[in-house]
């Protein structure tokens, strides 16, 4: 279960998979709520709780109290952050609540084109707080998104990430939703980025086995197959919004045409199995041509609906990444389009403050 | 195997659920245990080398010595290789 505590954040990240609207700021479940929330959840059997946003760590107080809570139950907890207010004072409480994991991103190998993504420089804050997070009895992943502007970084980010003595790191091509599909003309990497990218991938996989796990997340649109998204929709991942909206996938609210289960007025179990959200697309009886007849259909699980209903208009169609996909043209033409220059930061409509 | 001591990583936990069912909670992820797995990864909380864990081991379970010296054997080397455990 990922726990996103708010969609406040200080860095602007254009490739940030968060809605548009980034929701009503101020209409965030109350700690009681989330405490709530998470009691739901270990009585359901969930044993593993992210935490994220937005950046988790605004409601700091609230985040040791949520990782004691789940701790307490016999869960594992997980942060997901960008680490700029993860200081010793913060990092002991967490620690002390339990937390097991923390993964900490970084926009770039260095100071100037950190910046320029994340609309704020914060570059060398992050690297003193890996540094300090490293030499703590806790799991640590190093995590950066790579896109057009920062791909041909890559060999830079894998001397950085064994220079500083990393075990896990996560190399993840932008997926687009939200921000990111905002700005996907400007952020969409070059077929030559995707497929030298898994070259130094592999190389560095193999030279560095045994010492640091490196996972590259392939981008799906240059995959002639689709992720099987989420293991399934509603079939082992949930996600709770800020606002209490409980998704299939962290993405799901791009699906307009869908209205999710709040947990302001519905038990996380009704949620889980019995929302018209989460039975609508779990397991294969939904699905189309060509997914129906497929024998990946329990493999892929159709790909992502987030994707299709970006993209063609219907949450219920096969994933356009697939090449089976009648629509494969819609994500052929994206990935070929020349580059955007322009970016539009992540940043909260003043109107919805 | 050398006498390398064996232990769970920073942020990976052995978790046994109330019927028993045993599984290994790592960063985002879960591994479900047999008996063994779970038995031996008990053992490794630094104090044990791999011929103590098995020798332990063999008191348990009705298995042959060479059997469950593999099983343990198989078993450390994947989580060694994915840095779950370190000897």
């Amino acid at each position: 279960m990922l726990c996103e505590l708010t969609y406040r954040c200080n860095l602007q990240c254009p490739y940030c998979y968060n809605p548009l609207n980034l929701g009503r700021l101020a209409d965030e479940l109350s700690r009681a709520e989330w405490l709530s929330a998470i009691d739901q959840a270990l009585e359901l059997g969930i044993v593993q709780f992210g935490f994220s946003g937005g950046e988790p760590t605004l409601r700091a107080a609230d985040l040791v109290a949520l990782v004691e809570r789940a701790t307490a139950g016999g869960a594992y907890t997980n942060l997901i952050t960008q680490g700029t207010f993860l200081d010793d004072a913060l990092l002991d409480q967490l620690l002390d609540a339990g937390l097991a994991h923390v993964q900490i991103s970084i926009q770039a190998p260095e100071t100037e084109l950190a910046a320029a993504i994340a609309g704020t420089d914060v570059h060398e804050r992050k690297i003193e707080v890996l540094r300090r997070t490293r030499e703590r009895d806790v799991a640590l992943t190093l995590n950066c998104v790579l896109h057009r502007l920062n791909h041909d970084t890559l060999p830079e980010i894998l001397a950085f990430a064994e220079r500083e003595g990393i075990r896990r790191l996560e190399l993840a091509n932008v997926q687009f939703y939200g921000w990111a599909y905002r700005n996907r003309a400007a952020l969409m990497p070059t077929r030559a980025q995707v497929e030298r990218g898994a070259e130094l991938v592999a190389a560095a996989q193999a030279r560095l086995a045994g010492a640091m796990e490196i996972t590259y997340v392939l981008p799906d649109y240059f995959e002639e197959l689709p992720k099987p998204c989420m293991h399934g929709w509603g079939q082992v991942a949930l996600t709770v919004t800020p606002d209490g909206r409980v998704l299939p996938c962290p993405a799901a609210t791009s699906i307009t045409t869908l209205t999710f289960p709040n947990l302001r007025s519905s038990t996380l179990r009704d949620a889980w199995y019995s929302s018209d959200a989460f039975t609508r697309y779990r397991g294969t009886a939904w699905m189309p041509e060509p997914c129906r007849s497929c024998e990946r259909k329990e493999l892929d699980w159709g790909g992502c609906r987030c994707q299709a209903f970006l993209l063609t208009g219907d949450a219920a169609a096969t994933d356009p990444a697939c090449a089976l996909s009648p629509r494969h043209d819609l994500v052929t033409a994206y990935r070929d389009a020349p580059a955007a220059e322009v970016l539009v930061p992540r940043r909260p409509d003043p109107a919805l403050r | 195997m050398s006498a390398a001591l064996y232990r769970l990583a920073r942020g990976v936990r052995l978790r046994r659920q109330a019927g028993g069912e045993a599984m290994l909670l790592v960063p985002e992820g879960i591994l479900s245990l047999n008996d063994t797995a779970a038995a031996a990864l008990e053992l490794a909380d630094g104090s044990r080398d791999f011929e103590t864990i098995v020798a332990a081991l063999s008191k348990t379970f009705d298995a042959s010595q060479s059997i469950l010296s593999q099983d343990v054997r198989d078993l450390f080397e994947a989580l060694v290789a994915r840095g779950f455990v370190i000897p």
